[in-house]
């Protein structure tokens, strides 16, 4: 009787303690900010960084010369003060006093002259390296580093920011460590990288930003965003970026809703040398047929603005400023027959899902409403890597994009719209007039003029129905509601979180 | 004498014979599982730069294409790398910077546990309904019994899987899955909590066949003479069931226990994605995913190689249970 | 002989009728075959393609007796358009597997030799070959219309038909009357056809029936992972992966598909048990 009774206690004081212990979701004594990412990072080296994952987790280690603000402002990183020429062929940057690697060594300007060195050097493979390829020569001493351009590029400046300019130590480049060893200036420092699981930063107490409050950021894989929903619900991850709309509507009042405007875009890419779409005629119905309202409540649950060719927000293309801002069918009849083409045609799309959440839905919608002028669109569903290897060939005659936007218009279409760009052969189009307005664009000093001068490429952009833009989606930031102070940037940078706290 | 020595002689020619053809499976899988990489459009370039491959210039693709030893004739690639994965070394994934063995050597051991923990509660419950349907067949408790079978093979696993982890994370604020992994030696509490649903998951679809074969072998083993006499001799209802009727019911059970096993080693990966287990199905996915043709070809390769050794194993234990068998 | 299979085919059918799991798996499979027609001869309230941008995400409604999706599209139409898809998607894919399947087992098992070790072998490589990463081989590869996706589900399955066929003709094969057959001069197709057939007919029936509902299941498994059925297009499990974010505010997107499934599976489970023990003397449980 006694030693049933005592373990009876004990199992129901076991239960307890077991419930309790299962029940009280893992909260920390520190202030450790855990961030839920759907896919693992997929390199250490800051320049070659392409996938989100490693974009933002790198973000957080490393800094740049220049910082784009949440206005969209150009402001001081690594760089305090700079300056063009009278010619735009020589731009001058004097540093920030004082920084250091996370390493301990001091930052100057011999860094700045090694990093921008290894990112124009083919070798390294750095994903920035059209952007800044008008650098002729960089002269450094001490914390003033002049770089001297071939033509004038006045649009460098807005370049120099990002994870992919990162400044790199220049004795990590002459190592060779780097992608093995990660020193950078950032906020939050590497400690470790459990491939497929998780990476974790702590914080960086000699940032030159002052030291974050958060103790230490860990990004988790968590491969679908409704299981990362759920562990915000469960209080176990703290911030994530959420891509898919539908998810996005089932955050509740318990978490903190970031929805804000990104430069991102997604758009119906036309390859306009490949018959039909070298007629002009097919390519302007298909524009007039499609209601681009109708893609963003059905494709995105309402959640994007309609956008023209440049989501740049100095230089935004007004939507309006097209053949038919609305849906006219009958203006896209009319355009078909015009084109030779009275009974209609039939189209192939090539999209892939897995690239962003909206695009199997935008496939969807744009199917269902091209069908009433006529046209059939057939979706050639294809996984990401297929569709790289295609779109590279331009091994397509659409092609639903998710493409990135930037604060110059300059770097977001050199390399799509002129005849030298590397991508025009996936663009489809070029023209002796777009040339000679990216030229001027590039080289103009004035915001006036470039305002004009970018006004007019979109123009032609719209008129030639070179692709049709569709809209910019919201980006969803969720966090929890401890956690304060948060600012999201457009860019996608999750920079902000070393303002970050937690309550 | 010459009996046995004979008999010995069989039972060594088969097994011989059964590993031989485990071997030549395994070559055909290998050939099969390299030559449908190389079908799939894309490459471990495109794999790894995506949209920026377009931003490289010939010479830098050269270079790429050598250092991801792609520039190879086909012939060449797969000697070389099935040399490399019969010495041990398993080849090297470019994304993570670690060996393909160093990978495996984590997610093997959760796809492992996982499978064992998900077999090992389908068979426990499978048989528990499958004994409990059998013993008053056409009843009310059969009828609910079968039911359970049937749902849990008709309701698909990323139903059950999406519905367990959004009630307990929405109502319950517990999901121990999205946190760290811990593997058994290192946290047991954590790895048994983040194994209980996906287990549990498996554990339903692996009950469903084994419930039906449990009661169907029962109810065939029910009737057979020699448990009619242990009942009419008195011997307690239970006692036969478990002592002579279960016994022989066990062969059809065991063989759909291994090749139940054999099958969620594969790596079930809708279970995996949705609890964040980072196991082998995962890698392979994500390793497809990135056209990175050695980490797929040697993680088919060690599940392969699992499968067709459980299935000898299986084979070996049905011999020696089947009476009929010797 | 030629009367005793009159008589055991008539009999089956008669122990078929007796048996209830038969019964209800016949009727449940019987009215998704007519619901199929249905959608096949378009014979639907909506067209399943049809979006209605102001009608998203209704609950049902005499409208729309299912509700609508997040596209406004009707979801009973879909439904039911979704079950045609998801049975021919099915079906194709048992029916080429099962039709390799059982030439290469039956082959294979009366041939012998080298014929029967290759046809082994090879079987087993597919079998021990996962199947995510032939049918997204076969999808990266060749497209993903349904009958791309019915072959990659062939691909898996006709293992186990080859298995299952070539088991019983390795029995008979070595029964007295078969030899005799031989030794008598009797071509190799009569004996086929006359002997072995009819032996294998009853696991394979099962079989068919088994494999009919595992084929379901594995297309919403590949919906799921993206390697199915294609939106626009419905398959069940197509709108049931879709209606995992939506299930929490939209029941019925969930709810109506998953039935569906479930009904149909459940159907052809308890038809292959109803077929089962009607083939099978041996088996027949009251």
């Amino acid at each position: 009787m006694k030693l049933r009774k005592k373990l009876a206690v004990v199992g129901v004081a076991t239960a307890l303690v077991a419930g309790v212990v299962l029940v009280a979701p893992a909260q920390a004594a520190s202030k450790d900010l855990v961030v839920g990412i759907t896919l693992d990072i997929d390199k250490l080296d800051p320049q070659g960084a392409t996938s989100f994952s490693t974009v933002r987790a790198l973000g957080l280690v490393y800094g740049s010369l220049v910082e784009v603000g949440p206005k969209l402002q150009i402001r001081p990183g690594l760089a305090t003060s700079w300056g063009f020429n009278a010619t735009g062929t020589q731009l001058r940057l004097h540093l920030r006093k004082g920084v250091k690697f996370q390493d301990g060594t001091p930052f100057d300007a011999q860094d700045v002259k090694a990093s921008l060195e290894r990112i124009l050097d083919p070798a390294s493979k750095a994903a920035a390296r059209a952007n800044i390829a008008t650098i002729k020569s960089i002269t450094a001493s001490g914390l003033d580093v002049t770089l001297n351009l071939t033509i004038p590029n006045v649009p460098i400046l807005a370049a120099l920011d990002g994870v992919n300019m990162a400044m790199l130590s220049k004795k990590d480049i002459a190592a060779g460590n780097i992608g093995k060893t990660v020193n950078g200036t950032g906020p939050f420092k590497y400690v470790s990288w459990d491939a497929g699981q998780s990476v974790k930063l702590i914080k960086n107490p000699t940032y030159w930003g002052g030291a974050p409050k958060l103790d230490s950021v860990t990004f988790r894989v968590i491969p679908t965003e409704a299981s990362i929903l759920s562990a915000l619900n469960a209080g176990t991850v703290q911030f994530a970026v959420i891509t898919s709309p539908l998810v996005a509507k089932q955050v509740g009042s318990n978490l903190t809703m970031y929805k804000t405007p990104g430069l991102a875009y997604m758009a119906l890419q036309i390859n306009a040398r490949q018959a039909p779409f070298n007629n002009l005629n097919v390519r302007l119905a298909l524009q007039c047929a499609i209601s681009r309202a109708e893609v963003i409540k059905t494709a995105a649950s309402g959640d994007g603005s309609v956008i023209g060719p440049i989501t740049s927000p100095a230089y935004k293309s007004d939507p309006k400023a097209r053949p038919c801002p609305e849906a006219d069918i009958a203006k896209a009849k009319a355009y078909l027959t015009a084109g030779g083409y009275p009974n209609g045609l039939t189209i192939k799309t090539m999209v892939a899902p897995t690239q962003q959440a909206t695009i199997a839905g935008i496939g969807q919608s744009l199917k269902s409403q091209l069908a009433k002028a006529g046209i059939t669109m057939e979706l050639d569903v294809v996984d990401d890597s297929t569709y790289v290897s295609r779109w590279l060939a331009a091994d397509f005659g659409t092609a639903i994009a998710n493409n990135g936007g930037k604060i110059d218009p300059d770097t977001m279409y050199t390399r799509y719209f002129t005849s030298t760009g590397n991508l025009n052969k996936v663009a489809g189009y070029s023209s002796a007039t777009l040339d000679s307005l990216f030229i001027q664009g590039k080289s103009s000093g004035s915001v006036t003029q470039r305002t004009a001068i970018y006004k007019a490429i979109s123009a032609e952009l719209e008129n030639n129905a070179a692709w049709v833009w569709l809209f910019a989606p919201l980006e969803y930031r969720v966090t929890a509601k401890n956690v304060t102070g948060f600012i999201p940037l457009a860019t996608g940078s999750l920079l902000e979180l070393r303002k970050v706290d937690m309550n | 004498m010459q009996g046995i020595s004979t008999l010995r002689r069989l039972f060594f020619s088969s097994t011989f014979i059964r590993i031989a053809s485990a071997i030549t499976t395994l070559f055909g899988i290998s050939i099969f599982v390299f030559l449908v990489l190389r079908v799939i459009p894309g490459n471990t370039i495109t794999g790894a730069f995506g949209i920026e491959t377009g931003a490289l210039n010939p010479q830098q693709i050269a270079e790429l294409r050598h250092y991801y030893g792609i520039d190879q004739p086909m012939i060449m690639q797969y000697f070389s790398w099935i040399s490399s994965f019969l010495s041990g070394n398993f080849g090297y994934s470019y994304a993570t910077g670690r060996s393909v063995f160093a990978l495996t050597k984590v997610a093997l051991p959760v796809t492992i546990e996982l499978a064992f923990i998900g077999t090992i509660l389908g068979v426990i419950m499978g048989i528990a309904i499958g004994m409990f349907s059998a013993r008053k067949p056409g009843s009310f408790r059969d009828f609910g019994g079968q039911l359970f079978g049937l749902l849990a093979l008709a309701i698909p696993g990323f139903v059950l899987s999406t519905a367990i982890v959004t009630i307990m994370a929405n109502k319950f604020h517990y999901f121990p899955n999205s946190l760290e992994y811990m593997a058994p030696w290192k946290d047991p509490w954590m790895n048994f909590q983040q194994m209980m649903f996906p287990g549990l998951v498996l554990g339903i679809a692996v009950a469903a066949p084994v419930m039906r074969t449990t009661r169907s072998a029962l109810l065939e083993t029910i009737d057979k003479d020699f448990v009619r006499t242990a009942l009419g001799k008195g011997v307690p209802a239970r006692k036969v069931q478990f002592k002579h009727v279960l016994r022989n019911s066990l062969i059809p059970i065991v063989t759909m226990t291994g090749i139940q096993f054999g099958y969620l080693l594969g790596g079930a990966v809708i279970v995996e994605k949705i609890f964040a287990m980072p196991g082998m199905g995962r890698q392979v996915l994500e390793a497809i995913t990135r056209r990175e043709y050695a980490t797929v070809q040697s993680s088919v390769m060690v599940f392969a190689i699992m499968f067709v050794t459980i299935n000898i194993l299986t084979d070996l234990v049905y011999r020696r249970v089947d009476p009929r068998i010797k | 002989m030629a009367k005793k299979k009159e008589v055991s085919q008539r009999g089956a059918i008669h122990y078929y009728l007796q048996s209830t799991s038969g019964i209800v798996g016949a009727v449940l499979l019987l009215f998704m075959i007519v619901v199929s027609i249905c959608a096949a001869m378009g014979w639907l309230p909506h067209n399943p393609l049809d979006q209605n941008v102001d009608n998203l995400l209704h609950a049902p409604s005499s409208k729309f007796w299912f509700g609508t999706d997040d596209f406004g599209r009707d979801v009973f139409s879909r439904t039911l358009d979704g079950m045609r898809r998801s049975l021919t998607v099915s079906i194709t894919a048992v029916s080429l597997a099962a039709i390799v399947g059982i030439t290469l087992g039956i082959l294979g098992g009366y041939l012998g030799k080298w014929f029967d070790m290759v046809i082994t072998r090879v079987s087993d490589v597919f079998f021990a070959f996962p199947a995510i990463l032939l049918a997204l081989a076969i999808v990266a590869s060749l497209g993903n219309a349904w009958y791309e996706t019915s072959l990659a589900i062939a691909i898996v399955y006709t293992p186990i038909f080859i298995r299952v066929a070539r088991g019983p003709v390795l029995s008979v094969k070595e029964m007295d009357y078969i030899k005799v057959s031989r030794i008598l001069g009797f071509s190799s197709p009569r004996i086929l056809i006359k002997h072995i057939l009819p032996n294998v007919f009853a696991p394979i029936v099962v079989q068919i029936a088994l494999s009919l509902s595992w084929a379901i299941l594995t297309e919403s498994g590949l919906s799921f992972l993206g390697l199915g059925t294609q939106p626009p297009n419905a398959s069940l499990g197509l709108m049931v992966s879709d209606a995992q974010p939506l299930a929490a505010f939209a029941w019925w997107t969930l709810v109506f598909p998953s039935l569906f499934i479930t009904i149909v599976v459940v159907g052809l489970n308890l038809v292959g048990d109803g077929l089962r023990d009607a083939l099978d003397p041996a088996r027949r449980s009251s």
